[in-house]
């Protein structure tokens, strides 16, 4: 049953594009698309019931097959991809319509791939997800990335190219490392399944080596503070959709390897190392967001700095409180997302200080309990996964973690507060596309109330401590400072710029290995 | 960006070709005894079109090789390879080699793996032509 799951979206990825040689009209491929993405939902719906399942695709053995499951650890990744995805393609049905294909029609080679791309997109996705063989794993995520890269080149965004090429060539040079760091793992073990590899590990320092740079690959892809320069890029570029899918789930991706490292290998000895990083991340993605004037480019620093929540799980060896922030993060991501989307293409800009939500009370409503969920106040989803990560903490590591909270209320804040401006003319955005965000919005309120039924009262003193921090940094004019550029748009800057991410990466590494030393 | 290149050059494309095809066509066949096999038979039989392209112009061959017979080839092929797959589950596992037999080392010993090897060799040689032209194309509406 569970292979399934991911053969289902690649077949009709498959029939997508068939359909396109053959030139067939546009509403049966849209038709085939929707049925695509929600195919995976039956299956999923027939499994759940005898959790945890596992198979070894066509009935082999363990040792030669390649094993597939559905268990604890992807439950709530599995169900987080297919609601935002199913929600996201709904969206995108009516996104890349009719004004995409307007205009160039011969000139516009893209738009017909674009629902295969999401289609592959999917399906990799679930296919990283479900498997529990480490080298199936590396395929899959390989295939989910390589089809984002592609869905951020194709849009029309001035930029979006570069940041492609900015995003393609971070996402190679980890996976060389990742594969190179998979074949240590396979000489040492003999295994690639992972519950094999498990049984088999001796620990040694050749398999500490493997793990860390294993470990440093999947932060890269995650998009994790000192190696996120391809995120901010790549996730504002990107057509809305594939903005919230990218931040959504994809880079969930990595993330699930990374609880995969920490359930099934050792990753206990980089607890301090990963503790770092976690919280420079988080500090880092909201000191950048409260710089932004770029609505888009604000949400995408906030994943910077949502990951190394999500890391700070990891590091604290909590596999629960990593699991559920990721799910609440795909939910509230991907409708924030959705919402300042609609936005976005109503009002043809991305800059806060022109965009608007007054006078349409849905996109507003979905707005503002997003924001209240990604700050964690209490009936949202965001109050359980922050109670979870805040258990594991104590001392300085709680301090930090409440002012993280903050941070990210304020600048939420600051994003309310921008788009609350009266606009010249009347709102009119499209139906569909409102309900979608709102519908994410809705979602993470009933997951919060489901998970965990409290109103927690300290919330409040957050809120206004948070609002008074956001008019004392108004006061002291931060939010219209200007950020230098350091690279001009050419072709030359950017291979400039190639080299230094390349360079941070290999210190990084340097650095997580040098640590093992002692 | 028609570029038409000197007899000379056009005259021995024409003769190589057929040979690349010929020795794709063997590398394909005997993937499963010699070195070679679908992935590199393929690209020997895109690169035998891709040399036609190169010296005959992109119009001229896309009118022989027309871009939808190319993209209908690389997907039927695709489609035929993994029902190959799937036709092993009937004998057990996915994958299944069912067709075993005769003499090892000879010609007649692949079973299966001969027609996933050709099958290969199709996808492959379709999907790099598909690509090159994909790519002219995009030089050409420059």
């Amino acid at each position: 049953m569970i292979p399934l799951l991911v053969a289902l979206p690649l077949l009709f990825a498959f029939l997508t594009l068939l359909l396109n040689a053959f030139r067939v009209r546009d509403g049966l491929r849209r038709a085939l698309f929707v049925l695509g993405i929600l195919s995976p939902w039956p299956i999923f719906a027939a499994s759940i019931s005898q959790l945890p399942v596992s198979t070894v695709v066509g009935g082999w053995e363990r040792i030669s097959g390649i094993e597939v499951a559905l268990n604890d650890y992807n439950y709530y990744f599995v169900l987080g991809e297919l609601i935002v995805f199913s929600l996201v393609g709904l969206y995108s049905v009516g996104y890349f319509g009719a004004e995409r294909t307007a205009g160039h029609p011969e000139r516009d080679f893209t738009s017909p791939y674009i629902f295969s791309l999401l289609l592959l997109l999917h399906g990799g996705i679930l296919g990283a997800f479900v498997s529990s063989d480490l080298f199936n794993f590396y395929v899959y995520m390989e295939l989910a990335s390589l089809s984002s890269i592609v869905l951020v080149a194709c849009s029309r965004e001035p930029g979006s190219r570069r940041a492609a090429y900015r995003y393609l060539m971070l996402y190679l040079l980890s996976s060389f490392f990742f594969i190179f760091a998979i074949g240590i793992i396979y000489v040492k073990t003999g295994y690639l399944n992972l519950h094999l590899i498990q049984q088999n590990l001796v620990p040694s320092q050749e398999v500490h080596m493997a793990v860390a740079l294993m470990a440093v690959s999947l932060m890269t892809k995650a998009g994790i503070f000192p190696l996120h320069f391809w995120l901010p890029g790549a996730h504002s570029k990107a057509d809305t959709p594939v903005s919230a899918v990218l931040s959504g789930i994809v880079v969930k991706v990595p993330l699930y390897g990374m609880i995969l490292l920490l359930s099934y290998l050792h990753l206990e000895f980089m607890k301090n190392p990963l503790l770092v990083i976690a919280f420079s991340s988080m500090f880092f993605g909201i000191a950048m967001a409260l710089l932004q004037d770029d609505a888009k480019k604000l949400l995408a620093y906030h994943t910077v700095s949502q990951m190394g929540f999500v890391l700070l799980g990891v590091a604290t060896l909590d596999v629960d409180a990593a699991i559920f922030y990721a799910f609440a993060h795909a939910l509230f991501k991907s409708g924030l997302f959705l919402g300042v989307g609609v936005l976005v293409s109503a009002q043809n800009t991305k800059s806060l200080d022109l965009l608007s939500y007054r006078g349409d009370k849905m996109v507003m409503a979905a707005i503002i309990f997003l924001s209240l969920a990604i700050g964690g106040i209490s009936p949202f989803i965001g109050a359980f996964c922050k109670q979870q990560l805040l258990s594991n903490l104590h001392g300085f590591g709680v301090y930090l973690f409440y002012m993280a909270g903050v941070g990210t209320l304020v600048s939420f804040i600051k994003l309310n507060y921008k788009v609350l401006q009266p606009t010249k003319e009347a709102l009119s955005l499209p139906a569909l596309e409102k309900i979608i965000a709102a519908a994410l919005a809705a979602l993470t309120l009933i997951f919060g109330i489901y998970f965990y039924p409290q109103l927690d009262h300290r919330d409040i003193i957050l809120i206004l401590l948070a609002v008074a921090l956001f008019f004392a940094l108004r006061h002291v004019g931060l939010f219209r400072r200007q950020i230098p550029r350091f690279f001009e748009p050419t072709v030359r800057d950017l291979g400039r710029e190639i080299n230094l991410y390349t360079g941070v990466y290999v210190l990084v590494n340097l650095a997580v290995l040098f640590q093992l030393l002692y | 960006m028609e570029v038409k290149m000197s007899p000379i050059v056009r005259k021995s494309a024409k003769l190589v070709s057929p040979f690349l095809v010929t020795y794709g066509a063997y590398l394909i066949v005997h993937g499963h005894i010699n070195p070679g096999g679908g992935f590199q038979g393929g690209v020997i039989l895109a690169v035998s079109v891709i040399l036609l392209i190169t010296s005959h112009g992109y119009t001229l061959i896309e009118k022989k090789f027309s871009i939808t017979m190319v993209q209908v080839l690389e997907s039927a092929s695709l489609l035929s390879l993994i029902l190959v797959a799937v036709s092993g589950l009937a004998a057990g596992f996915f994958f299944y080699n069912y067709l075993r037999g005769g003499v090892p080392g000879t010609l007649f010993s692949g079973g299966t793996v001969v027609w996933l090897n050709i099958l290969i060799g199709f996808e492959v040689g379709a999907a790099f032509t598909l690509l090159f032209y994909v790519l002219l194309r995009g030089a050409e509406s420059d």
